[in-house]
């Protein structure tokens, strides 16, 4: 029966028959035909699909008060007499009504409900009906997901579900950042992901996108209070597929694309020629460009280099030290292009098989799947391989039920920085992008013999290869293995009420190499070679136990009780090993730590937590019309302290369904309206552990010194502690409309939320007085606000209307303004962000969260302003005209570092998305947009590339400079010695990273197998496709990409980019198989 | 049954409660340490361990310890007339706002400072703490011991807090009976040099006169009252600090202890070494207890360190080597006539023929200091001149050399993979500081005759430094250094002490305090950035405040104290 169906976490009718009506499937009506006088009337109900009864059916008889439901086989009886008009109805289920034409036991079938607001959706260990959604919940179409080719499922997120904003980047398995209702902390706003009722924290690039069968996004607090303390960055609820009754369906998922950088976007930078132009004018020089940059000792520039020097039989590359090192480069006087030498065009492929099906009292789901795909940056890529498979089962007539899940995946990402665990890892000045902005262009790929050539001599600035830095790195690795899955079993103890327990499993086992190549080439270079190796496991068991009382009372209140408990416990355990003094590099054979000869070094580390909950929900409803839903949890963890370790978190909701109501049953054009209201508290434990403790560490780095010469180890106090840190709380307030127009043609809904963090956990630097340079604790103090509205409208065309062409079109919008409140009373603000002499963010109450920190630019000074003294100069005297002219914020006639403010916003005024889905005969169509409004990006790049900081490649802004004839630029004039205040942190950096990007574009084709394979065929479904993302991006931002992660940092520094990993577009090729 | 069923669900979901008590959600440190470990003897003791830790100026990591050195080079030289910041001009920008003078709160190089040394504060605070949590219970230190740690831990906190004092004067005075909660709030108006003359004093009484268990780093009482007569002469208590000088100096004979001893890994330790800090390679070749704080100095260009070149010295220091007839220096600035720059702003050709004059004059110690072009530079061949510097319009013609090693060493004393972290043990006191401080107070108290002998004894152990050489093996100048005959009088007396100590400590960090001590900060600078500025531009036109004799306090710890802390005056 259907309740073989539940996936883990949920309870099992209703998930069954969400399940089913998902699956298209015939109403086969059985009746005979007899009638008699009024009798006990007997049937059973049955899934069309499956042919399981169904338990808790309503079955009423029309026009009377005389009605019951079903047991647990799916059987009933009910008093009626033949010719009365039986009305079946169920969740997730078309109502139908069967006319009593016999005495005949009655054998009735439904078939899964087409209809959207009949979908159920899974919302916290339990399961409701979409038109019973009391909170905020975004259902995914996750068929429409499906069809962005991505390598994690979050990724393919974006733009799907209001109010949920994702930024990604174009690194293969890259972790995207993603944040429900904007940030709700200034730490970690990572939702909590439920895999088949199993919570999961991180990144889940390890998921397949495929074997998604269902996703929600619980957005605000009344719906996620039940998950309490981990619930505060919202609950992101995924199913996996599950089997079928019948006979055993196979599909296969195959696609292939080519990705193409997007090289149009790659800054535009000045040629060798015009950067030693403006040289020479600052100079007062006449230089001329050097034919060769290095040649052994002798640089060009500075030195003369004559035939002799240019000897190729004195070139020696590999040599062990500076001295025994002998370089021979040439100029590459036209410049090269160091983003065109980085990016490739870069294949990428998925293949995925399935198989579901299942009999009366079992059913199974497995799927395999490989993914491979390589980066646009040269030397990247990621793979990933995963497999499958659940079973259920039921025994003692369907009253006990149990089964698993289990999904094994293997990932690999090799090269630079790919697949890193924080979002933004490997961007920053050290990577090949950040490189890419700041090596100069007279510097060549290679050198004369055919090795990478670099800034070594000095005199062309200090940038490293980039495209050696990745070259170096393609052997990099980054492996998982990562087991995940429970095994479950429920009871049913009288009918309505199911005990239900499941253990989850998570291990995780990890993995990983790099390699340290000598960089010689680099001026700032050495001969060192290495590797560095880690392994090391993550592991969390989570045990959940409930009980679930569900129950129809007079047909008109439908009550359901849950109770449980959930026990989770964690532990990660790593070791690294590092070594060096390689006799050679030049094999990846040699290169065990066996075999390093100096600098043999073992570290490891680990962590433990746990976590203990009770937890209650109550839902209520009165004839569809009144819902009211309630929530409570109490969490106690480990990560808290004997003061302060249990917190509570409570949820209410209540929706009004006025379409019900007889006043508005008149109104033609309006199929549903319903109202909703919900408040709920939430939580965030996610800190690291015993902050409640001093804790004091010997460590050899830190607390070591070498009294006698030779290293004696000390110990030092490395942590303070904070023994009330208690529970990080957000409550929340949201008010929604979901409505259904015109027969169905148009749905949509409306949320407005007011979201408010307090007692936020912020790690609050406590002064070096206190505290010295060891780690304060987290304090509770601060508060931040999140205010928003989402919108989304949905147009459908052609089912209802039995046409051959369809249309579905849906936009969303969704706007979230946020705000800190206030921080600690001893903390003004606090800047943060610090990349060389800048710092780019800032928190400060007022301000939303990561607001860029610096100068007001007003203009360029003129020599007019240079004059006037009552014009603001640079307090180190050294303003000049051409420089960039800042507002006196304070008013005290000078610019020094009390005139720094907040320059500009990571945040969007609003994110959009516009989706249309055609279909016409057996061609379909789909083209999905998506942009942000308002948003700022901190260019950070331009401290090189327009400053002259170091001496590097040169931006073609420049040649837009000010001078007395181009008055009217905003570009600062080139000059020697330039004040640190023109190069500091100010609003020049700060632009505007407005886009829309037509994401996806597919056209598909859906065979008649018949006609392509005979009559005989056992393929069911051929469907091919060509599909392009990417296609296009409107914006005014130059840097490669808008779309930029957050840059780690104590609190993550939003929009700020040193060369983000842009996303490439994408052609492919799909073809969709089902036999 | 249906009942039993409940009671067994009931069951279950009580075991489970149970099960899932309080010990389950306790958990302990993960490689930590909590309070209750450490109060012993092995802890105290290796808390002491950890307090020196700070001596390097750096808790862990590489870069960014550059202005908390032991050096000192930023403030005490860069600051001053001996060294420009070096490398590029738009590099470390905040640096340059240190050697302009135009230091801002937001400065980073201010929070490093302030935050390293107050971590040597608490560490000092924390071992006697626990010193005295262990006294008065356990006893697990012999109490002879226990006089010693409390000896080792005092010096080492009056340490921490005269560098800190010098740069930023107006602090918050915290001690191990200071609570947590009150040191987050704690005002920065405690006048500390008293705290640390009580600390140093305490050291002279605990400490034994040799190395406890004859380790070099440790603490004794010849250091303790050198750094006491050392914070007497800030207070210009020049009879009191002379005692100490004396006592300190004792028999020892400055001239027999070569002067390049100081600055050379093999000879680390030596007769001369005082308070030194420590440091070593890792034994996995990393560089966290190397020498960090000077890494920056490490030569840029086509020279076997290949790092940063940052602290240049000037054209002025250069030039303040150079000595008359008699081998006496040209105490009158004189020395800047016809000053000598190398080949700096020569046209190319003639940069490119440019030779090395040997026939000037010059004290030895310049070529033990400076590194110049035409001259032999330890093992690494002849100085090239532009080649070595990362950039000449900015930084001058000169690299420094007191922090750099031969390159035979490279290979056992520096971090792995880069020859710019080395193993160098850095003076913080020297004898021949000790002697010319001593030399200050003979001059101030009037013995002028002592004072002359005192500088002597500087001078003729420099008279035997081995000539520097040229690529052609001959001198690399006429290297002369003599005695003086005569202090005619006090203030001839005064100017040739502190002009000897600038030649003798040049880029060993004293010279930017010495003139703010000396109350000649002012004169001294402007008169130098006129004279820099003329070679470069960005110098001229120095206009030295009186609050420049201090930094301001880090916006940040103001910040973090809820404005407990307040701004020094002028900032």
């Amino acid at each position: 029966m259907s309740s073989l169906l539940i996936g883990g976490g949920m309870t099992t009718h209703a998930f069954a028959s969400g399940l089913t009506s998902l699956g298209r499937v015939e109403v086969v009506s059985l009746m005979k035909t007899k009638s008699v006088q009024q009798t006990p009337i007997k049937g059973v109900v049955k899934d069309a699909a499956t042919g399981q009864g169904i338990t808790g059916v309503s079955v009423k008889v029309k026009g009377s008060s005389t009605g019951t439901s079903t047991d647990e086989n799916g059987a009933f009886t009910v008093q009626g007499k033949v010719g009365d008009v039986l009305v079946v109805s169920y969740i997730g289920y078309k109502s139908t009504e069967v006319t009593v034409s016999s005495k005949a036991d009655l054998a009735i079938s439904l078939s899964g409900s087409e209809d959207a607001l009949e979908e159920v959706v899974v919302t916290g260990y339990s399961a409701q009906r979409k038109k019973d959604l009391t909170g905020a919940v975004a259902v995914v179409n996750v068929k429409e997901l499906k069809t962005t080719p991505a390598a994690s499922a979050v990724e393919a997120l974006q733009g799907r579900a209001t109010g949920v904003q994702i930024v990604v980047d174009g690194a293969p398995g890259s972790t995207p950042q993603i944040k429900i209702r904007g940030y709700s902390t200034i730490n970690n706003n990572e939702p909590l992901y439920i895999i088949d009722g199993v919570p999961y924290e991180g990144k889940l690039s390890w998921l397949n996108q495929n074997d998604i069968e269902t996703m929600q996004v619980l957005k605000d607090a009344s719906a996620a209070s039940i998950y309490g303390s981990r619930a505060n960055n919202g609950v992101v609820i995924i199913t996996t597929k599950i089997g079928k009754s019948g006979k055993p369906q196979f599909n296969l998922d195959s696609y292939y694309g080519i990705q193409v950088p997007n090289s149009g976007r790659f800054p535009k930078m000045l040629s060798p020629q015009q950067t030693l132009d403006i040289e020479n004018r600052l100079d007062g020089t006449n230089n001329v460009m050097p034919d060769y940059l290095i040649a052994g000792p002798k640089v060009g520039g500075k030195d003369v280099i004559t035939a002799a020097d240019v000897d190729m039989s004195k070139y020696k590359y590999d040599a062990s030290s500076r001295s025994d090192f002998y370089q021979i480069t040439k100029a590459n006087k036209a410049g090269t292009n160091w983003f065109d030498a980085l990016s490739q065009n870069a294949p990428t492929q998925s293949h995925q098989l399935s198989v579901l099906g299942g009999g009366e009292d079992a059913s199974y789901a497995i799927s395999g799947g490989y993914l491979k795909q390589k980066g646009t940056i040269i030397h990247t890529g990621f793979e990933k391989y995963n497999l499958r498979s659940n079973t259920r089962f039921s025994a003692f007539n369907n009253k006990l039920r149990f089964g698993e899940n289990m999904q094994y995946s293997f990932t690999e990402g090799f090269g630079m920085g790919v697949n890193t665990n924080t979002a933004g890892d490997y961007i920053g000045e050290g990577s090949a992008l950040g490189f890419a902005y700041r090596i100069h262009n007279i510097i060549p790929v290679y050198d004369e013999g055919g090795n990478f050539a670099g800034s070594v001599g000095g005199q062309y600035g200090n940038g490293e290869n980039p495209v050696a830095i990745a070259y170096r790195a393609k052997d990099n690795k980054n492996k998982s293995n990562m087991f995940f899955g429970n095994v479950f079993g429920e009871f049913d103890i009288v009918s309505g009420l199911t005990f239900r327990s499941s253990f989850g499993m998570k291990y995780e086992n990890y993995n990983g190499v790099s390699y340290t190549y000598p960089n010689p080439e680099f001026t700032e270079g050495s001969f060192n070679n290495g590797i560095n190796e880690f392994f090391g496991l993550n592991k969390e068991w989570t045990w959940t136990n409930t009980l679930n009382y569900k129950k129809t009372f007079n047909e008109a209140h439908t009550l359901s009780i849950l109770a449980g408990t959930e026990a989770i416990q964690n532990r990660n355990r790593q070791i690294r090993g590092k070594g060096n003094g390689f006799f050679t590099m030049s094999s990846l054979d040699y290169l065990y730590l066996d075999a390093a000869s100096t600098g043999r070094v073992s570290e490891g580390s680990g962590s433990v937590g746990s976590l203990f909950s009770v937890f209650g929900k109550v839902d209520y409803s009165y004839k569809d019309r009144y819902i009211l839903s309630a929530t409570v949890r109490r969490d106690g963890s480990s990560n808290f302290g004997p003061n302060n370790k249990y917190g509570t978190f409570p949820g209410a909701s209540a929706a009004w369904r006025l379409s019900e109501e007889e006043f508005m049953k008149g109104i033609s054009w309006l199929s549903d309206l319903k109202i909703r209201a919900g408040y709920g508290v939430t939580g965030n434990q996610r800190i690291p552990a015993n902050q409640y403790l001093n804790r004091y560490q010997v460590a050899i780095n830190s607390s070591s010194y070498p009294i006698d010469g030779s290293l004696t180890s000390g110990m030092w106090h490395n942590a303070y502690s904070n023994p009330d840190v208690k529970w990080e709380q957000v409550s929340a307030l949201n008010l929604g409309v979901d409505f259904t127009l015109a027969q169905g043609d148009f749905d949509g809904s409306f949320d407005w939320y007011n979201k408010k963090t307090k007692d936020m956990l912020y790690l609050l630097p406590l002064p070096a007085v206190a505290a010295g340079r060891a780690g304060s604790p987290y304090v509770n103090i601060g508060d931040m606000q999140n205010k928003g509205i989402e919108f989304s409208l949905n147009y459908h065309y052609g089912r209802r209307q039995e046409s051959a062409f369809k249309l579905d079109l849906s936009a969303t919008i969704s706007r979230n303004v946020n705000k800190i409140v206030s921080l600690a009373p001893s903390v003004t603000q606090q800047v943060y962000g610090s990349f060389r002499s800048m710092e780019t963010s800032i928190l400060k109450p007022g301000e939303p969260l990561g607001a860029f920190y610096g100068y007001k630019v007003i203009g360029i000074y003129s020599e007019a302003d240079m004059n006037n003294a009552s014009v603001a100069k640079y307090e180190d005297g050294k303003s000049r005209a051409g420089g960039l002219k800042f507002a006196d914020v304070n008013g005290d006639g000078k610019i020094d570092a009390n005139d720094r403010t907040v320059i500009g916003s990571p945040h969007p005024d609003f994110v959009y998305s516009f989706n249309i889905n055609a279909a016409y005969k057996n061609f379909d169509f789909m083209a999905y947009f998506y942009g942000s409004k308002g948003n700022q990006n901190y260019e950070a790049t331009r401290y090189f590339t327009d400053f002259g900081v170091f001496r590097g490649q040169k931006s073609t802004r420049v040649l837009d400079e000010w001078s007395p004839t181009n008055s009217g630029s905003m570009i600062p004039s080139q000059v020697r010695n330039a004040s640190a205040y023109e190069y500091a942190s100010s609003s020049y950096y700060v632009q505007d990273a407005s886009f829309l990007k037509l994401k996806n574009l597919q056209v598909g084709y859906n065979f008649d197998t018949n006609k392509v394979f005979g009559s005989n065929t056992g393929i069911k479904k051929l469907r091919a496709y060509v599909g392009v993302t990417n296609l296009f991006t409107i914006t005014k931002y130059e840097g490669l990409d808008p779309e930029v992660t957050a840059t780690p940092s104590t609190y993550p520094a939003l929009g700020v980019d040193f060369g983000v990993y842009p996303q490439a577009r994408q052609y492919m090729l799909g073809v969709s198989l089902g036999f | 049954m249906k009942k039993r069923n409940i009671i067994t669900v009931l069951g279950i979901s009580l075991t489970l409660l149970a099960s899932c008590g309080k010990s389950f959600l306790e958990r302990d440190p993960q490689a930590e340490l909590p309070e209750s470990q450490i109060v012993n003897s092995k802890g105290i003791e290796a808390s002491l361990i950890g307090a020196y830790g700070i001596l390097n100026g750096n808790v862990n990591g590489t870069w960014g310890n550059y202005s908390s050195a032991p050096s000192q080079w930023l403030f005490g030289e860069v600051a001053g007339d001996n060294a420009h910041k070096g490398s590029e001009a738009t590099d470390q920008p905040n640096m340059n706002m240190i050697e302009f003078h135009t230091p801002n709160s937001s400065n980073d190089n201010l929070s490093q400072m302030w935050e390293v040394y107050y971590e040597g504060v608490l560490r000092a605070n924390n071992t006697l703490r626990i010193l005295k949590a262990d006294q008065a219970g356990g006893k697990t230190v012999t109490a002879a011991r226990a006089k010693e740690i409390e000896g080792e831990a005092r010096v080492l906190r009056a340490h921490y807090y005269f560098y800190l004092w010098r740069v930023f004067k107006n602090l918050a005075y915290v001690d191990e009976n200071t609570t947590d909660d009150e040191a987050k709030t704690k005002p920065n108006k405690d006048d500390v040099l008293p705290k640390i003359i009580d600390d140093l004093k305490a050291g002279i009484a605990n400490l034994p006169a040799t190395k406890i268990n004859s380790q070099a780093g440790r603490m004794d009482q010849n250091i303790a009252k050198a750094y006491l007569g050392k914070v007497y002469l800030y207070q210009k208590k020049y009879a009191d600090a002379l005692v100490l000088f004396k006592e300190v100096i004792g028999a020892k004979d400055l001239r027999t202890m070569p002067y390049q001893n100081n600055f050379n890994v093999l000879t680390k330790d030596g007769p001369e070494a005082l308070l030194v800090s420590k440091h070593v390679i890792n034994p996995d070749g990393s560089g966290d207890n190397a020498n960090v704080g000077d890494m920056l100095s490490g030569l840029n260009g086509s020279n076997p360190v290949g790092c940063c070149g940052f602290y240049q010295p000037t054209i002025d220091l250069v030039n303040a080597y150079k000595v008359d007839a008699n081998g006496l220096p040209l105490l009158d600035g004189s020395y800047r006539n016809n000053p000598y720059k190398s080949d700096f702003g020569l046209s190319d050709d003639a940069k490119k023929a440019y030779k090395l004059d040997v026939t000037l004059r010059f004290d030895p110690r310049l070529d033990y200091t400076v590194g110049r072009r035409g001259v032999n530079f330890y093992d690494y061949g002849v100085m090239p001149g532009d080649a070595w510097i990362r950039e000449v319009s900015s930084g001058g013609p000169f690299v420094g050399i007191k922090t750099m090693i031969p390159k035979s060493l490279h290979a056992t004393h520096t971090a792995s993979g880069a020859a710019y972290i080395t193993d160098l043990d850095v003076n913080i006191i020297r004898l021949a500081d000790v002697v010319l401080m001593a030399a200050e107070c003979q001059v101030e108290l009037g013995d002028l005759g002592a004072a002359m002998n005192l500088v002597n004894a500087v001078r003729e152990r420099a008279a035997k430094l081995p000539p520097k050489t040229t690529g052609d093996n001959v001198a690399a100048a006429v290297y002369v250094v003599k005695p003086y005959t005569s202090f005619p009088d006090q203030n001839y007396a005064r100017k040739a002490v502190r002009f000897e100590r600038r030649l003798e400590l040049a880029m060993e960090g004293h010279r930017f305090y010495d003139l703010v001590r000396w109350g000649e900060a002012k004169t001294v600078l402007e008169s130098y950035a006129t004279f820099e500025g003329g070679f470069m531009s960005r110098y001229k036109g120095l206009n030295y405040k009186p609050q420049n004799d201090y930094f301001p306090i880090p916006q940040s710890q103001i910040d973090r104290s809820g404005g407990a802390l307040t701004q020094n005056q002028g900032y």
